[in-house]
């Protein structure tokens, strides 16, 4: 499905992704773990196309085209969703009202009919349910005055509407509480098909409890410098990071 | 030695004008329009600019087109250079109106030169017939349109007001509009300033409010060569609240100059404004809101806040509060804030799908549309709506 290849991107001049290589297929979940400032976040915003950054040399194909040539808006279009880190507060604009038109442009680019009304709250009501977001929530102010439960749920009840073929989970788990984040992982677990997609980037251990990967990826300084199966998270989360920095420094 | 430039000259002999008007004329002389170091006009030199701009010799008129009367029960007031068009107005005759000789208005130099020039004074009273919709029509270059509305002890009372200029011909309008707003009394005075690049215009607006009364004013700035809004309230007696609400949506080199002030004379009165300024290209954006709390005023409530968002680098943005407060038991506030958009917000609403252009439209509508709250007449609201959509895309 997606195809990153020694990816090297920088802000400001500054190297951060110094030669990322990742293949993801339809149906897998990769975790990408590591300690803070590895580049993780990075990784999440050069893929959904954040202008910030700049990618120096590399290759990215999403579905034999290449993504680095698209815009964010066309990226979204064709199927790629970041739940955001920190999800940015919109003040005026409603959950609601924002989705509609996301969902109606992103019909409209892949040439389908614009939702009405009606099946648009239809829709809405059956995704409400899968991250138990209530519709009071959903018709305030995009994320204005939401808790980091709250804000986190609404990332994955966009993602249920807009149905995205590859999701990239951006530290959804940070911040949340353990029931929160069973609701989160549940709604993941039911969107996930065998023509999807999850990246999973975290720096705990803990959301892989509830969201399985089949694999299990260390960024460090902006490489991937280990790759195993789920077993490695729990391996990282025994230990810590150290470990690896240390076989690294031997290397 | 202003007073014989040529903008005063230049005006019609004052032989209609009775006592008020002559007086008028005397404290203008001595006083004098505005010049380059008056503070109040620090950012906008109205005068040079329209001894500049504007000849006021009256030349062929143009046209009234009355297409552009909003299609709303009321009634419609049409005025043309000042003078109230019988003809052109459909007004209820349950409207209770005068035209009379001018009487005394507030005493800065625009309003004195309007009360010495002014043809005619139109007052208006609230009754049985709301809301009133009035058109000033400016054909031939200046005029001094001036209305007096009296809004009665318990009554509601709206009113639109909108000037409508040539685009082939500069023009000036000094007009004046004075509210007095009884006893448990509402008034709304909403403005919709959506001009061109020959219109030059100073409004006045000045409501003198009861005890229990509200008076809100919403004014709406789109497009204008230049655009001077002064508006005064004075919270006269307790328990009375000012409403100021402004959206200047402005691009090309467009100016539109808020002056605003709001008076707390007794205890226990509240006074809230929001403006909002998004400036695009050449433009200019001035607020200055001041709020004065006087000894007696203890108990007063008064917030302002002015948001400006920047969207070129050409574009130009004054902002500048102004509390004077002698009472001891207040509680004011004031902010403001002026910035470029939220990049991060945009970014994410792109990554939603959403293409560049309508995400920065729909992070300043609903940044503009705050402004919208009080505007009580659907036509104009949708009006004002459709304006800032329009812009906007």
């Amino acid at each position: 499905m997606i195809s990153i290849k020694n990816l090297h991107a920088s802000i400001e001049d500054k190297e951060i992704l110094k030669g990322i290589n990742l293949e993801v297929k339809a149906g897998e979940v990769h975790a990408i773990m590591g300690p803070n400032g590895s580049g993780k976040s990075t990784l999440a915003s050069v893929l959904a196309g954040r202008e910030d950054y700049n990618v120096t040399s590399g290759s990215v194909t999403f579905e034999n085209e290449n993504l680095l040539a698209l815009s964010p808006e066309e990226r979204a279009q064709k199927g790629i969703f970041l739940a955001f880190q920190y999800p940015v507060e919109i003040p005026g604009v409603s959950t609601t009202n924002f989705l509609k038109t996301a969902i109606n442009q992103v019909k409209e680019a892949r040439g389908e009919k614009a939702l009405d009304a009606v099946h648009f709250l239809k829709l809405m009501k059956e995704k409400m349910k899968l991250v138990d977001i209530d519709q009071a929530l959903l018709s305030r102010s995009l994320n204005e005055g939401f808790s980091g439960g709250e804000k986190k749920r609404n990332e994955i009840f966009q993602m249920a509407m807009l149905e995205p073929k590859l999701s990239i989970l951006d530290e959804t788990d940070s911040g949340l509480d353990i029931d929160a984040l069973k609701i989160v992982a549940d709604g993941v677990n039911t969107l996930k098909t065998d023509k999807t997609a999850t990246i999973v980037v975290t720096h705990y251990q803990r959301l892989l409890d509830y969201i399985v990967p089949d694999y299990v990826h260390v960024l460090y300084k902006g490489r991937i410098v280990k790759s195993g199966d789920k077993s490695l998270a729990l391996e990282l989360e025994e230990k810590g990071y150290d470990w690896i920095k240390e076989e690294l420094a031997t290397v | 030695m202003m007073i014989e430039s040529t903008l005063l000259s230049s005006l019609t002999d004052l032989s209609h004008g009775n006592q008020a008007q002559k007086d008028a004329l005397k404290m203008l002389n001595e006083i004098g329009l505005p010049h380059k170091k008056s503070e109040a006009y620090k950012f906008t030199s109205i005068t040079s600019i329209l001894e500049k701009n504007v000849s006021f010799e009256s030349k062929e008129e143009s046209k009234v087109d009355t297409s552009k009367l909003y299609k709303e029960d009321g009634s419609h007031l049409v005025f043309i250079n000042g003078v109230l068009s019988n003809k052109d107005s459909n007004i209820s005759p349950k409207l209770k109106l005068e035209i009379r000789a001018v009487t005394e208005g507030l005493h800065d130099p625009f309003s004195l030169l309007n009360t010495a020039y002014a043809q005619e004074e139109v007052s208006i009273e609230s009754g049985y017939e709301d809301p009133v919709f009035i058109y000033h029509f400016n054909t031939n270059g200046i005029s001094n349109p001036r209305i007096k509305v009296n809004v009665k002890d318990g009554h509601t009372f709206r009113i639109v007001e909108k000037l409508i200029t040539p685009e082939e011909k500069k023009t000036f309008t000094n007009s004046y509009i004075e509210f007095t707003v009884g006893k448990n009394a509402f008034g709304y005075h909403t403005k919709v300033q959506n001009y061109n690049a020959e219109t030059f215009s100073h409004e006045t607006v000045v409501a003198s409010v009861s005890r229990d009364s509200h008076f809100y004013n919403n004014t709406f700035s789109f497009e204008g060569a230049m655009v001077r809004n002064n508006l005064t309230i004075n919270l006269a007696d307790e328990n009375c609240e000012g409403h100021m609400y402004g959206l200047f949506l402005l691009d090309k080199k467009s100016h539109v100059d808020n002056n605003t002030s709001v008076d707390h004379l007794k205890p226990n009165s509240y006074s809230n404004e929001l403006y909002k300024g998004i400036l695009d290209e050449k433009s200019t954006g001035v607020f200055n809101g001041k709020i004065y709390v006087r000894q007696d005023a203890q108990k007063t409530n008064a917030f302002q806040s002015n948001n400006n968002i920047l969207l070129s680098e050409d574009a130009t943005l004054h902002t500048k509060p102004q509390l004077e407060i002698w009472a001891d038991d207040v509680k004011c506030s004031h902010g403001c804030t002026s910035g470029q958009l939220d990049e991060d917000a945009i970014f994410y609403l792109r990554a939603r799908g959403i293409n560049e252009k309508s995400a920065k439209a729909m992070i300043l509508n609903a940044f503009a549309s705050e402004t919208m709250e009080y505007v009580k007449v659907e036509s104009v609201r949708n009006e004002i709506q459709s304006l800032i959509d329009k812009k906007l895309m």
